[in-house]
């Protein structure tokens, strides 16, 4: 009797196996097509929707935790607090200003997490927005999500080039912040020339950010005549990098880079310092462009290089953001560092709140909710932000990146406390120091 | 919506858990009946795509993930006693066999492939350490993971000099049948490796190793079988769950957590019966999705791995065999006192 009953699973099983191979099995990216604008029709909650929601899954908890919550998190609560006091975003369809409510879901740093609760805010909550994950290979997975569901995609902290190759068949993605080629290694090797750095050695994390940042530097350092004397790459969960400095120390270079997340780059500065490892030219990124390393190391920062970059004289509009950002999380950065400004990152909040002035501007001009609409005046229209002029370059009837025009800067350093930008020269805001001047005594 | 949905689709799956262990139990009386019950149970999960909501099956498909790590885990340690720690290793071979052959294979290929890599790989492991035991076997298992995590790395660095690999998507319909598919699978697996001598030799392994050996059991021979059987179906799941991560490297395919969760998950519903497994995966699964989500609006998402925490200390503390340990408990009560029904291990 027993084995009659197993042929009852194993008919389901039969069932199963063919219900699923019948089920679409095309392995095949969905690619939703570029959309084209159309004549935005009455919406159906005209009388019923009291608010526009924008919905994220971002690193509450876990190890991106500590990029997150420096980055666009306080930004977006800064971005919607600031909209909702003026009274919400006026919507042309709905003939009124609508308040913006904010859904933020902890995607505990973990990739399959962040993919599911993305999805989650699509189709579950049907969020009319959504806002990016954090670091570059959670964009690279959420981008073709939000895609295929045909909603706009505003990078966040993160972008590389393996993305940039996808843009055509991602028309609903906007990328936001400047990367590795895009032109951050160019924009140093020409200041290592201009200072005549000849040999480099550095180190980086074992992700999609690191290996790119490394391929793109000895490319460009190649192409330059400067010679990579010590490359090594660490996992991403590395804390003693003392090998790594000893051996970077024993190359000789004149120049060394560490493209590392946080806390790892904290840890790289604190063990150079103590192996007494203080080349002409130190270059720590991301972690080196927050306050917060100042915090840590104070006058000890002196001359060390980072990626970004902005800073209060950028410009006034970037001045304001600064208030803005004290007002929010001064309270918390004077508790936790002593310092008002301990949650500024003078990398990427300038580009991420100029995005997100973009888009809001975007969605006003646009009169809808409606995201091909709201995707199509994005890629052809011109807002001001506190990043000035501001417009995405749109390529191949696909998704776009913030215009090169646009970055305030690629290159930056701490020169008594100010993490000044010194490179491209168009954008710098003070001379760079070199070479490196000696740790001060402690 | 969704959490009443997907919490009665996990019901019906530890209803089918609790169908297999029923069948190879001694209580033979209206098995008939509740295999008609079973065929209506696994329908209403199947069907769920049709009447949920759009997210239910993406839900229930983390939720069925979790749910044959869990049991396929216990497939193995739990009779034995061998604590193995190399769920993620198996799962992350999967998770990059998908990523190498999903944009020129159907699913159903690098799935089989997946799993059958992970099988291999577990013969050859299981080959030179299953004669280790206790804290050398699992120190061994967990260090397997490293290990493959940082020869992929060092291979995509210096060999094939990639930065990871994207993975081509899956429609989230297809993944949710296969997902439920593997389970199937690994239901009747289970079912016939407790009811040969296979099983009954596995079960006297983790009983009394020494007397299993004296009486003729190929111990290392049935420890490997077995332990590369459950390396299949981690193996195959992992292979499906890529198509959902879009974008892998060593990092996130071989990340420890899927070792250790579902560990806590067997150990939370009680690894002595094959249902335990499963209201664990399942509980914690749609916890996790309470505590990172609902409670998140609240600004209490951050505090889940607090109430994971909490929670698995007080139910080592106060249920030590699991959830299945106080049902049984209960039972026992309701039938005043009268003896508890002997089950097989999974």
């Amino acid at each position: 009797m027993s084995k009659r009953l197993l042929l009852i699973p194993l008919a389901l099983l039969l069932v199963f196996s063919l219900v699923a191979v019948s089920c679409d099995g095309d392995a095949d990216v969905t690619t939703t097509p570029p959309p084209t604008e159309t004549t935005v029709p009455p919406p159906d909650d005209y009388d019923t929707r009291t608010s526009i929601v924008i919905g994220a899954a971002r690193p509450i908890s876990g190890p991106l935790n500590m990029i997150g919550d420096y980055a666009l998190g306080p930004l977006l609560d800064i971005w919607v607090d600031q909209i909702n006091a003026a009274g919400g975003l006026y919507i042309d369809e709905y003939d009124r200003a609508l308040p913006v409510e904010l859904i933020i879901y902890d995607d505990t740093s973990d990739l399959g997490t962040m993919t599911t609760l993305l999805e989650r805010l699509i189709l579950e909550d049907q969020v009319d927005f959504i806002m990016p994950p954090c670091s570059t290979a959670f964009l690279y997975a959420a981008a073709p999500i939000a895609n295929e569901h045909g909603y706009i995609f505003l990078g966040g902290e993160g972008g590389c080039t393996t993305l940039t190759a996808l843009l055509p068949d991602l028309p609903y993605v906007f990328g936001v912040l400047n990367y590795s080629d895009y032109h951050q290694i160019p924009a140093l090797a020409d200041l290592f020339v201009e200072w005549g750095v000849e040999t480099v050695a550095y180190i980086y994390i074992a992700d999609l950010h690191g290996i790119e940042y490394a391929h793109t530097s000895e490319s460009e350092f190649l192409l330059r005549g400067i010679q990579v004397v010590y490359s090594e790459g660490v996992p991403p969960e590395a804390v003693d990098l003392t090998p790594q400095l000893q051996a970077a120390m024993n190359s000789g270079a004149d120049a060394f880079c560490a493209y590392t997340y946080p806390p790892i780059s904290i840890f790289v500065y604190g063990q150079a310092m103590g192996l007494g490892y203080n080349p002409d030219v130190f270059v720590i990124g991301p972690g080196a462009n927050f306050q917060f390393y100042y915090a840590a190391f104070g006058p000890m920062t002196e001359g060390l290089i980072g990626f970004g970059a902005w800073n209060r004289q950028t410009s006034p509009e970037a001045n304001a953001l600064v208030d803005l950002m004290v007002a929010a999380t001064g309270d918390a950065g004077l508790a936790l560092y002593g310092d008002e400004e301990g949650f500024l990152d003078w990398w990427g909040q300038l580009f991420y709140y100029g995005a997100l002035q973009f888009f809001e501007q975007a969605i006003v001009e646009a009169g809808t909710l409606d995201q091909a609409v709201i995707r199509g005046v994005m890629a052809t229209s011109t807002f001001d932000t506190c990043l000035g002029p501001t417009w995405f370059d749109m390529r191949d009837g696909g998704g776009g990146l913030l215009a090169l025009e646009c970055h305030p800067g690629q290159v930056g350093q701490w020169q008594n406390g100010i993490y000044e930008v010194i490179g491209p020269a168009a954008n710098a805001t003070a001379d760079a120091i070199y070479p490196k001047p000696p740790f001060p005594a402690p | 919506m969704q959490y009443l949905l997907t919490s009665i689709c996990s019901l019906c799956m530890v209803y089918s858990g609790w169908f297999i262990d029923r069948l190879l139990g001694k209580e033979k009386r209206g098995k008939w009946l509740t295999s008609g019950v079973l065929l209506l149970t696994l329908a209403l999960v199947a069907t769920l795509p049709v009447y949920g909501t759009s997210y239910a099956p993406i839900l229930m498909t983390t939720i069925i993930l979790y749910i044959i790590l869990a049991v396929s885990w216990t497939m193995f340690s739990g009779p034995t006693g061998y604590m193995s720690l190399a769920t993620a290793a198996f799962f992350g071979v999967g998770i990059y066999t998908a990523a190498f052959m999903a944009g020129d294979f159907p699913p159903p290929v690098f799935i089989l492939v997946g799993g059958a890599a992970s099988f291999i790989l577990a013969l050859g492991v299981g080959a030179l350490t299953l004669r280790l035991r206790g804290i050398y076997f699992a120190i061994f298992t967990f260090g397997l993971v490293e290990l493959i995590r940082h020869v992929l790395a060092f291979i995509e660095l210096h060999v094939t000099g990639t930065r990871g690999r994207f993975v081509f998507g899956v429609d989230n319909e297809t993944i949710f049948y296969y997902m439920l598919g593997v389970f199937v699978l690994l239901m009747i697996t289970a079912y016939f490796l407790n009811r040969s001598k296979f099983g009954l030799a596995l079960r006297s392994i983790g009983e009394y190793e020494a007397a299993a050996a004296h009486t003729g059991v190929n111990v290392t021979m049935v420890k490997i079988v077995t332990f590369a059987v459950s390396a299949f179906f981690m193996g195959a799941v992992g292979a499906i769950w890529a198509t959902k991560l879009h974008y892998v490297d060593p990092g996130i395919a071989f990340n420890p957590l899927f070792t250790f969760i579902p560990v806590l998950m067997a150990i939370f519903g009680g690894m002595g019966l094959l249902y335990g497994p499963i209201i664990g995966a399942a509980f914690f699964t749609l916890l996790k999705e309470f505590l990172t989500t609902t409670l998140a609006k609240y600004g209490l998402g951050e505090l889940y791995m607090l109430f994971f925490g909490v929670i698995l200390v007080a139910a080592i503390l106060f249920m030590p065999n699991g959830v299945v340990g106080v049902i049984q408990r209960l039972t026992q009560k309701w039938r005043k006192g009268g003896p508890v029904e002997e089950h097989a291990d999974t």
